[in-house]
Formats: C-alpha cells, sequence, structure tokens
C-alpha cells in the first residue's frame, strides 16, 4: 500500500512534525472551536467531560460506572486526545474532515505493524518461560476409575452414594454399582483437558483435590455424580523451550504488540502535563 | 494408523488415544522446529467440535462493521485464549474449541480496509468517497454502510474501482500471506487444529450460492494459490475447477461446504444442471464429489427443515423466522415453491430424485453446524453470542437491529441465532483427520451445544448392542454417519447414542429422520421418536410424544435439568422399512427447552425484548445421514 509507505516515511522526517504542526493544530482548534492555547501540551479534562464519559457508559451498561471504570475511560479519552494533537502535528488531517478515530487507530497500527516478522531469541523466549513456566506446562495425566449416579433426585443420589462408598470399603466389586452412561469407566492417563471435554470442567477441577488410592466422592459432573479412584497422577511436567517454543512465540508476539503500543504511548503521554478535575 | 512413521507396533489403542505426540521425521520446509505429529487412532474416539466459518477484520463486510480483529487474534480466541473485542470487551471462551477455519470472504478481501485508509481526495467515484466517510462515521452509519456494500455486491452492481484486478490481486496476495502464516503458528496438531480456508460468496441476483473452501494441506501447498474468487461467476463449477486444478498441481485436497441454502431463494439445491436443463449423471457426481457437506445451521438461521415442506413435523420450524422472507440482500422476496431447494431435508430428497434418474445422487451430503461469526470470536453459545457483525457485539439494542435497512420485510436482530457447531468424528485432531472425516460425512451439526451423538447403521443390530466396547463392534458391524450401508437381510437397524453437552442442558429425546422414494418416483419422509426422558410418564399419542416440559425463568434467564435425561441411546429398526427401498436415516437430537441469548440480553442490560422475539428454544443436533438400499 502506497499510502502506508508514505505515512512511514514522513515519519522517518521529523521535520515534518515541525512543518505540519502549526497548520494541524490550528485545523484542529478551529474545528473543535477549543479555546485551548494550540501550542500546548496540556490536556484539561473539565467535570463535565468526565460527566459526559460517565453518562455515555450508563447508557450502554444500565449502571453507573464505578470509579476504576470512570478512570479508565477517562485514561482512554486521554489517548484519544493525545493521538489526535500527534496525529495532527503529523499533518494527517489533509484531505479530511472525519480524523479524530482514524489518527488514533494509525497511530497505534504504525507501532505494532513490524511485529509480524520478527523473530524473538531463544533467550527472551526462555525468560517467558521460566517467570510463568505453569502457563505451558502440560496437563496433569490422569488415570482412575469412576462410578456414576444418575442424580435425577438429588437427595437419593447422595445417600446412594454413600451406600456404595460403604459397600466399596467392605470389598464389594466396583464393576457392579452405579448405572449405565457412554462415559468412559477407567481412563487411561488422559490429560486434563480431555478429561473436562468428556465430564466437564467441575469434575475435572474435583480431580485435583482427590488423594490418590481409595474411592472417594460423590464428585458432581454435567450428568451426575461419580465416586471416584484415582490409579494414578501424573502431575504437569516443567516444559522445554523446545516443546512449547511456537507457543511462547505466539504469546511473545501477541504481547509484544501490546507492549509496544502502550510504550509509544507513554513516551508521547510523558511530554503532557494532563489535569483532571473530577466532579 | 495412517501417520504412524516413528511410531512402531505394539501402540495399541490406549496409546494412540492420548493423541501422543512424536517428533517428525524430516522438518517441513519452512519451520525452525520440528512439528509434533500425531498419530491416528483405530476409530473416531470423540467428537472434536469446531467452527468452519470464521471471519476476521480482513473481510470487507466484517471490517466494514467495525471488526478489527486479526486472524492471530481470532485464533488465539478459539483456543481458549482471552482477547479484546473489537468494541474493547475482554472475551473468553470458557470451553476452547478443538479446530478453526478461518473463512474470510476471497472477494474483495481488505477492500474496506482499504477504502477506509484512502484519502477522501483520492476518490472519484462518488459511491465510493460517500462508503469512505460513512465507514468513519458512527457504529450505526458503518454498518449501513456495510449493509448497501453486501448489497451492492449481491446484486453484481459494485463500484469497479473497488475491486480493480491489479489492485485486489496485491492485496489478496499479501493478506493471504499473513494470514496462512498465522494459522501455521496456532496449528498444533494432537491439541488444537488451524485449518486453510476461504469463503466463496457467490450470489447471483442476491440468491446465496455460498461455499467455505477448506484445505487439508500445509502453507506450502496452500500459498500456491490466492482464493477464488465468486465474483463474475454464474455459478459453483468455476469453483470446482479451480479445487481440481489446485489438486492437480499441489498433489494436495480441498473441499467445499455449502451455507445458507435458506438465503438462495430455492437455487442452492436445484433440480437442474447450469444450463437449465435437467440435472446430469456427470453434474451429480461432480458436485457430490466436491461438496460432501452442507452447513445447515448457522448465526443467518437454521436449514435443516421448513413447516411448509414437513408438515407433520412439530420442530420443524428452527430458526426459519425472517430468514425465510427472501434471499440473502431481500432483493427477493420467497414464494413458497422455492423452500424445496432450499432446507437439507428436502434436498437429500431431490438427490434421491435425481439418483433415480441418472444413477448419481449430487445431493448425498453430510451436515455441520458453524457460526459465520464477522467478529473475530467463534461464539456458538446462547450465553456467550458476541454478534454476527461487530456492531452487534454485546449491547442493549442488538436484538433490534434492523438487518436489511429500507427493507420492508426485513429480518430483526433478535431472529439471528446464536450460531452452531461442526462435531467431527475424527480419529486425531490433525488437518488430515479432520478433513478425511468431513469427506466421509462422519460429521454431524449443533445448534451450539456440545452433545456427543454417535449413529451406526447395520442389518443385524439388537437391543443388546450396547454392550462390552460396542463402538468397537458397531464399526465392525455396521456404517457410522455419512456412510452408506450396503445390501443385506432383514431391516436396517440404527444404534443411536446422544450424550449431553457436560457444561449443558439435559436431553429431551432422539428422532429418527427418513426420506424415501418409492417406485413411482415419489418421495416421502418421517420423523420416528425413538428414545426420550421419562419413558414411564411420557408417551405417544397419535404420534406425538408428551412434550418434555420447560424449567426456563425468563426472569433470571436460567433453566434446571431437573427434566431431561443426561443421555439417551437405544437400537431401532425401522417397522415400514420395504425390501429394496432406497431411503436415507439421519438422528435429531432435542434438548430441553433453554432461554435464547436474547433471553440472557434482557436479563444483563435489563431490557424489554421486542414483541414476536422468541425467548427460549430447544437446541440440537443433526446427524449426517446413512443411506440404505443403494443400487
Amino acid at each position: 500500500m502506497s499510502l502506508r509507505l508514505k505515512w512511514r516515511a514522513a515519519l522517518k522526517e521529523p521535520l515534518v512534525h515541525f512543518l505540519l504542526a502549526g497548520l494541524a493544530l490550528f485545523v484542529f482548534f478551529a474545528w473543535r472551536g477549543d479555546a485551548v492555547d494550540p501550542e500546548s501540551r496540556t490536556i484539561t479534562i473539565t467535570e463535565q467531560q468526565v460527566e459526559r464519559l460517565a453518562a455515555n457508559w450508563a447508557q450502554t451498561w444500565q449502571r453507573p460506572p464505578t470509579q476504576q471504570e470512570i478512570d479508565g475511560l477517562i485514561r482512554d479519552f486521554i489517548k484519544e486526545e493525545i493521538y489526535y494533537r500527534e496525529g495532527l502535528r503529523l499533518g494527517l488531517d489533509q484531505d479530511d474532515t472525519i480524523i479524530r478515530r482514524r489518527i488514533r487507530s494509525k497511530m497505534e497500527f504504525l507501532t505494532s505493524s513490524e511485529l509480524e516478522n520478527a523473530t524473538p531469541s531463544d533467550a527472551v523466549l526462555q525468560a517467558m518461560l521460566d517467570k510463568n513456566p505453569q502457563a505451558y506446562a502440560a496437563d496433569a495425566r490422569y488415570s482412575f476409575d469412576q462410578i456414576y449416579l444418575t442424580a435425577e433426585d438429588a437427595d437419593a443420589a447422595a445417600l446412594r452414594a454413600k451406600q456404595i462408598l460403604g459397600a466399596l470399603g467392605k470389598g464389594a466389586d466396583w464393576q457392579n454399582q452405579g448405572d449405565a452412561i457412554s462415559l468412559p469407566r477407567s481412563p487411561n492417563d488422559v490429560d486434563r483437558a480431555r478429561i473436562a471435554a468428556d465430564f466437564g470442567e467441575d469434575f475435572a477441577a474435583a480431580l485435583a483435590g482427590i488423594k490418590p488410592g481409595p474411592w472417594s466422592g460423590p464428585v458432581a459432573s454435567g450428568f451426575g455424580l461419580h465416586l471416584v479412584r484415582i490409579r494414578a497422577v501424573q502431575a504437569s511436567a516443567k516444559p522445554s523451550l523446545k516443546d512449547v517454543r511456537q507457543r511462547l512465540e505466539n504469546d511473545w508476539r501477541a504481547q509484544t504488540v501490546k507492549v509496544r503500543e502502550a510504550k509509544a504511548y507513554q513516551a508521547l503521554l510523558d511530554s503532557y502535563t494532563i489535569r483532571i478535575a473530577q466532579p | 494408523m495412517k501417520k504412524s512413521l516413528l511410531f512402531s507396533g505394539g501402540a495399541g489403542l490406549a496409546i494412540a488415544a492420548l493423541a501422543l505426540a512424536m517428533p517428525r521425521a524430516e522438518a517441513p520446509a519452512q519451520a525452525a522446529e520440528p512439528v509434533a505429529l500425531v498419530a491416528d487412532s483405530a476409530y473416531p474416539e470423540r467428537p472434536l467440535f469446531g467452527d468452519t466459518h470464521l471471519h476476521t477484520t480482513n473481510s470487507f463486510d466484517a471490517f466494514g462493521a467495525g471488526n478489527r480483529l486479526s486472524p492471530n487474534e481470532a485464533l488465539r480466541f478459539a483456543r481458549g485464549e482471552e482477547v479484546m473485542s473489537s468494541s474493547g470487551i475482554p472475551a473468553k471462551l470458557s470451553r476452547p474449541l478443538d479446530f478453526l477455519v478461518i473463512a474470510d470472504h476471497s472477494d474483495a478481501i481488505g477492500v474496506t480496509t482499504d477504502l477506509y485508509n484512502t484519502p477522501e481526495a483520492d476518490l472519484a467515484d462518488p459511491v465510493l468517497k460517500r462508503w469512505r466517510n460513512m465507514l468513519h462515521g458512527d457504529r450505526k452509519e458503518a454498518y449501513s454502510v456495510t449493509r448497501e456494500i453486501i448489497a451492492s455486491f449481491q446484486s453484481g452492481n459494485i463500484p469497479k474501482d473497488l475491486i480493480r484486478p491489479d489492485r485486489v490481486a496485491a492485496m489478496t496476495r499479501r493478506i493471504w500471506d499473513a494470514q496462512i502464516e498465522s494459522v501455521e503458528r496456532y496449528n498444533e496438531p494432537g491439541k488444537f487444529t488451524a485449518l486453510h480456508g476461504f469463503e466463496f460468496s457467490l450470489a447471483i441476483k442476491g440468491n446465496s450460492l455460498h461455499r467455505n473452501v477448506i484445505f487439508r494441506d500445509g502453507a506450502d501447498k496452500a500459498r500456491t494459490v490466492l482464493p477464488f474468487p465468486s465474483n463474475g461467476n454464474k455459478g459453483p463449477e468455476p469453483l470446482w475447477d479451480f479445487m481440481e486444478a489446485y489438486e492437480k498441481a499441489s498433489g494436495g485436497q480441498l473441499l467445499a461446504i455449502p451455507h445458507n441454502p435458506n438465503l438462495s431463494n430455492g437455487v442452492m439445491f436445484a433440480m437442474t444442471g447450469p444450463d437449465g436443463g435437467p440435472m446430469s449423471a456427470e453434474q451429480a457426481r461432480r458436485r457430490a464429489a466436491r461438496e460432501p457437506l452442507v452447513e445447515v445451521t448457522q448465526f443467518k438461521g437454521d436449514s435443516e427443515s421448513h413447516p411448509y415442506l414437513s408438515r407433520n413435523d412439530e420442530f420443524a420450524d428452527y430458526g426459519d423466522a425472517g430468514w425465510e422472507n427472501g434471499n440473502a440482500p431481500l432483493s427477493a422476496t420467497k414464494s413458497p415453491e422455492m423452500f424445496g431447494g432450499e432446507y437439507a431435508r428436502e434436498a437429500l430428497k431431490r438427490g434421491l430424485l435425481i439418483e433415480q434418474r441418472t444413477g448419481a445422487n449430487p445431493y448425498a451430503f453430510g451436515m455441520i453446524g458453524s457460526t459465520d461469526t464477522h467478529t473475530g470470536l467463534a461464539t456458538a453459545d446462547e450465553d456467550n453470542f458476541f454478534g454476527k457483525f461487530s456492531n452487534d457485539e454485546p449491547n442493549p439494542d442488538r436484538m433490534n437491529t434492523i438487518v436489511n435497512p429500507g427493507i420492508a420485510q426485513s429480518r430483526i436482530g433478535h431472529q439471528y441465532l446464536a450460531g452452531g457447531l461442526a462435531a467431527v468424528w475424527a480419529k486425531a485432531n490433525t488437518r488430515e483427520a479432520i478433513f478425511d472425516a468431513m469427506m466421509r460425512r462422519e460429521v454431524y451439526a449443533t445448534t451450539g451445544p456440545r452433545m456427543s451423538v454417535r449413529l451406526f447403521a447395520g442389518w443385524n443390530f439388537t437391543s443388546s448392542a450396547f454392550s462390552g466396547n460396542w463402538v468397537k463392534t458397531a464399526y465392525a458391524k455396521g456404517v457410522p454417519m455419512g456412510g452408506n450401508l450396503a445390501a443385506g437381510k432383514g431391516v436396517p437397524s440404527f444404534i443411536v447414542q446422544a450424550l449431553k453437552d457436560p457444561m449443558g442442558a439435559n436431553l429431551d429425546r432422539v428422532q429418527i429422520v427418513k426420506g424415501w422414494i418409492d417406485a413411482k418416483g415419489h418421495t416421502h419422509e418421517k420423523i420416528y421418536d425413538i428414545v426420550w426422558s421419562a419413558p414411564k410418564t411420557r408417551k405417544l399419542v397419535k404420534g406425538r410424544l408428551t412434550p418434555v416440559g420447560d424449567t426456563v425463568d425468563l426472569t433470571t434467564a436460567t433453566y434446571t435439568n431437573s427434566i431431561g435425561a443426561p443421555e439417551l441411546r437405544t437400537v431401532w429398526r425401522d417397522p415400514d422399512y420395504k425390501k429394496g427401498q432406497r431411503a436415507f436415516y439421519y438422528a435429531r437430537v432435542l434438548e430441553i427447552p433453554t432461554p435464547r441469548w436474547v433471553a440472557y440480553d434482557a436479563v444483563r442490560f435489563k431490557v424489554q425484548p421486542p414483541a414476536g422475539a422468541k425467548l427460549k428454544d430447544q437446541e440440537r443436533a443433526y446427524t449426517s445421514p446413512i443411506w440404505v438400499g443403494a443400487k
């Protein structure tokens, strides 16, 4: 796209910023009808502006925003204002009247567009992995037996579970207990994700709290109740860089887009003085 | 065991089932690290749930309506990562999908982005100038111009400047290469499959003939082509030519999945060939070979059945309202004789008719669901509906959106469905295994819930079929969904097993839908309730089963699983089968009533849904048929 090249070329030429800034700010303030000194790097958020942001928000969400949410709205508004002004300094408003949102997205784009082809070093990825090994660890794997009980009548099912547990304690054959359902009775070395897909997330989460060896439960699933005996657990192992390199690289790319955008914005933000009057 | 390579003998089922990742013998040309290879199991052990129909910011209409999510973000979301939606809402699936196909419109790919980025002064065409400015306007304005662009595209009036070949070719190459890169990065055999694909959005005078095209192959082959545009074509045949040429040149494989036959005004499943004469055997064979599946349920309605065609089916109207009013842009309204060419059940019957005449069945297809999301977010549940377009991401007004602005019979926002999923009985979570399962039609459609549904046909199944490793036996002695049951002695019998979504609603009933053709060349259909919850209290009276009940509380948008059953299964023998009869059978599984997305919105945003908005329904699954009695 020739257009993008044009912007890039312009960005590389600092003189352009200064040459266009005066005209741009003039256009900007003429259009806004704002009385602020165009040379100023001061942004003043008035009470009315904060109220308007809050009112717009409340219209969508049917409740007033919290203080935290108001702060978020203000931060966003400032960001828009800064990108807008900076964009004008670059002369991005030439030929156009509908520019505000456009300039922000373009500024954001410029900070992140180089990333698609960047490749992080092993050291960078290893550091990411060391910082958060759990996120990249392979799932825990379980081997277990389960007895299923229909739970149309919750109280009756709980009572039955208790009775069966008692019988199992006295040596009853577990294979003859419970109700029929097309779920595996003795899953073997199955990872947590698959258990969650087959039995539901709650059931998979409950397994982590069960000691291997004896029968325990009942554990609820989306189907009913289960008595569970864990035969073996293989805890999630610390992954090696080789095993999870692609995932790390994907996450690095996604995070770095955000980080670079934030840094680029921060650099601009730092050169501004912000005054906020809250109602 | 198709892809064992380093995987030597003795690795029985149990190990294969672990989807064990093995290092590849030789590294692929493009990847820096060896890609894990996953072995196929002996037979499919669990359904994989995915979306074959997702649009990112690269689709011209998606961008126009505000989508700013790239393929990367779409893939991250489908894998279960949190992403920020285009309207600034953090979004994360409670359960990841198993696979995803990015299917951006091949036509005009990236053009609205480009139009948006072009300075106003550089545009000569007054229409483009106006569109460009509206794209920069507020959400409603941008959406309304997007509808206009779609309509102009669908009716062939798109400004020539916008789709200038040189400009489009350069843009398509750039976007396709970037998409391929993303899909490769997020494809993780055994865990999550990302498939290359595109949408061929053919429309003839507004009649929708769209197809999603899916690659079995990796980047090296996908890169050899560009997504094939529909513009200027009169039918799907040039797409099939493209598919054949690709396969011949690359050694790869493609399939095409028609969607939204309900918006085709009767032309999707025509009785005629492209020349307007009766469809020939050659034409029928070609269609069946290229298009093994149909996407029968998605945001823009459900195309399994219509009450006009299926008068005795009390559940035939699911997802029909609004979408049945006419073709896609409503440039032409619908007349009743068009329905027959639009709804899957009738098309399956038409297939038998054409087969009787020519010896080849063009409409021997399996069924899947998907979303057709244009937000980049593959959401298929009622409680997580993110809207068809980004302007319809959660907000209190979206149930009132005028889908076709300026048209009296416009669809209304609340008529959107929350989307479906494609369930695939693959032998591994890999591109190859998923694609191959699609080719053999061992797939089913759901309207969102992840119920697990098995269907087998054989000549000798009895009620004792559910003992021991019955699935293995069923594969050995019968054919699974999507198959043809070869001639045999006795009565066709069916093993049907449906397990509820572990995180969802209980099941109401399982039905068998049968369609057949008689000696005089007339087609028929019949629906059998074959197994249902609470059989002690619910009885068949004059062919109608006592309703399952209803626990939906609209004031809170909740339901309880105090009715229905977690699992329904039975062996069913066709009591009406006549020897030599040519028929198809598929299972339809109904959940108990649950709140629709409109009901969730009403509670979340404290708004009153408009009159006529459906607030609850029975979600369902449709299996691919099994055909019996082939000559």
